[in-house]
């Protein structure tokens, strides 16, 4: 292979792939945020007694799984403004992937919340605790916990899905790489140090929730 | 007697000359790219897909463009037959990977000639000198250059919308001082920017705005060009000066020689002028 390698050019833009890797992982914790908001609701509202709102709710899982999340970008981004609804740049990422993980971890909750046994939900209402107050102090916890190592995955996802944000111009870790590869023809250098960080991320994020996992574990 | 010996003899010397007359034009002939190609029967073409009047897909689905028409001048060169081309459809920031690892055989995608990326590819001679022009959305807040300025001075926030390349920001404050940049991977992006709303302005190739203002002239205005010149030219994996040079030779015919006609054709067709025709005697390029 006739190509000269230069790493110089990495070491002197490190500090811009660390703030798109820092952006990057700000709008992960955003998009997660939005989805275990909407996960957790929509998980319960999955269960409720009237059709229409079960239903609103399989229309809604079925229609954001089922979309590219670079689709559901640049609508926010490209779309919205049209029909007079105008989001920044970031937002409207943080809006698209909080929206598709939303639909991701309603059914991660959904499947977590079936297989929590009848007797715990009956406990609780046995010592006098409401319905809603049952489901926020005794079911919800357990919910949550055994949901953790599928919400881990989601994270680490949505995480690498921030990589998409590139496409409208946000200074994320991909976008970073991309600029340094146009400014600097180092080409192969820009890639192979975005991949490694993105490698070394989710496996430091990986072992971080792994330890939450255990921390949380019943003896 | 011998007479039979001497032609039995010449026979055999001529039999022996014919039998390794392949080998030793095969020791013989350099290791190149232009034999690679003439005996593949095609040319590998790496080029866009998404920037008129450079490189898009027609109304009948296929590639057209002053950059495809390069590539067919080169491919009448070899074969005498344009359509002897495999198309290899890139974005701007693999023009020089696909070259590196042979995935295409040569590339002409509006690529602009710096030192910086003569270090990593071999150019052609330039087959156009381009300039930069901002873009505006008659149907947006800012319509005309005046009212850009305008807001400008009067301490407004505008942006701008600009691919993703080397040297952007000089590229962007050639054309116009104090705005912010967005930089899109791709030059579609940073028209549905511009179409959307998400870009005061867009900075790209001055033939990009001549065309679009001419095509589309209830949407798009011409917002002021930049002062600076670019050369735009063909790549090819660096070290082979054969494959260049005959690259360079169908390239100089056409834009200066027997081939003239065809490139004339082509510049007056995307950018709305003929070039002034090569004059008979002193050739032009040494001027």
């Amino acid at each position: 292979m006739n190509y000269h390698f230069n790493w110089k050019v990495i070491v002197e833009d490190w500090d811009k792939l660390m703030w798109g890797l820092l952006l990057g992982l700000e709008i992960a914790f955003g998009a997660i945020i939005i989805g275990l908001v909407i996960g957790l609701v929509l998980a319960f509202a999955s269960h409720a007694r009237q059709f229409w709102i079960r239903a609103a709710v399989k229309v809604y899982v079925t229609f954001l799984r089922n979309q590219p999340p670079l689709l559901l970008l640049f609508f926010a981004y490209f779309v919205l403004p049209r029909m007079g609804i105008r989001i920044d740049r970031v937002e409207s990422v943080v809006l698209a992937l909080g929206l598709y993980a939303g639909a991701q971890l309603t059914e991660v909750f959904r499947a977590s919340l079936a297989n929590i046994p009848k007797g715990i939900r009956e406990a609780g209402l046995a010592i006098g605790l409401t319905p809603v107050r049952t489901n926020t102090l005794v079911v919800l916890p357990v919910m949550f916990r055994n949901a953790i190592p599928a919400l881990g995955n989601s994270f680490i996802s949505l995480f690498k899905d921030t990589s998409l944000a590139a496409g409208i111009a946000v200074a994320e870790l991909t976008w970073q790489a991309r600029k340094i590869s146009t400014d600097t023809f180092a080409v192969l250098e820009s890639w192979i140090a975005a991949c490694v960080i993105y490698v070394v991320a989710c496996m430091i994020i990986a072992q971080l929730l792994l330890a939450l996992e255990r921390k949380l574990k019943i003896p | 007697m011998n007479i039979h010996r001497n032609l039995g003899l010449a026979g055999l010397a001529t039999a022996t000359l014919i039998a390794i007359a392949p080998v030793m034009a095969a020791a013989q002939q350099t290791e190149s790219k232009l034999y690679e190609v003439i005996e593949r029967g095609h040319l590998i073409f790496g080029t866009g897909s998404t920037n008129v009047p450079w490189h898009f897909v027609d109304e009948k689905n296929e590639l057209a463009g002053f950059d495809v028409d390069m590539g067919k001048i080169l491919a009448r060169a070899l074969f005498d037959d344009e359509t002897k081309i495999e198309y290899i459809r890139q974005a701007p920031d693999a023009r020089i990977p696909n070259l590196l690892t042979n995935k295409t055989d040569f590339t002409c995608q509006f690529m602009t000639i710096n030192t910086a990326r003569a270090q990593k590819v071999e150019f052609t001679l330039p087959y156009y000198r381009e300039g930069v022009a901002m873009i505006l959305n008659k149907k947006g807040p800012y319509p005309d250059r005046a009212s850009i300025d305008k807001a400008l001075a009067d301490g407004k926030k505008i942006r701008v919308a600009v691919l993703q390349n080397a040297d952007v920001e000089d590229t962007v404050h050639d054309v116009i001082e104090g705005v912010e940049i967005d930089q899109y991977e791709e030059q579609g992006l940073v028209f549905e920017a511009l179409d959307t709303g998400r870009a005061d302005g867009g900075i790209v190739d001055l033939s990009n705005v001549l065309w679009l203002s001419k095509k589309f002239p209830e949407r798009y205005a011409h917002g002021g060009d930049g002062e600076k010149a670019s050369s735009y030219g063909c790549a090819v994996k660096p070290g082979d000066q054969v494959w260049l040079n005959f690259i360079n030779t169908a390239l100089r015919e056409a834009m200066n020689g027997r081939d003239f006609d065809v490139y004339a054709a082509s510049f007056e067709e995307w950018f709305g002028v003929r070039p002034p025709a090569p004059k008979i005697g002193f050739p032009i390029e040494n001027r």
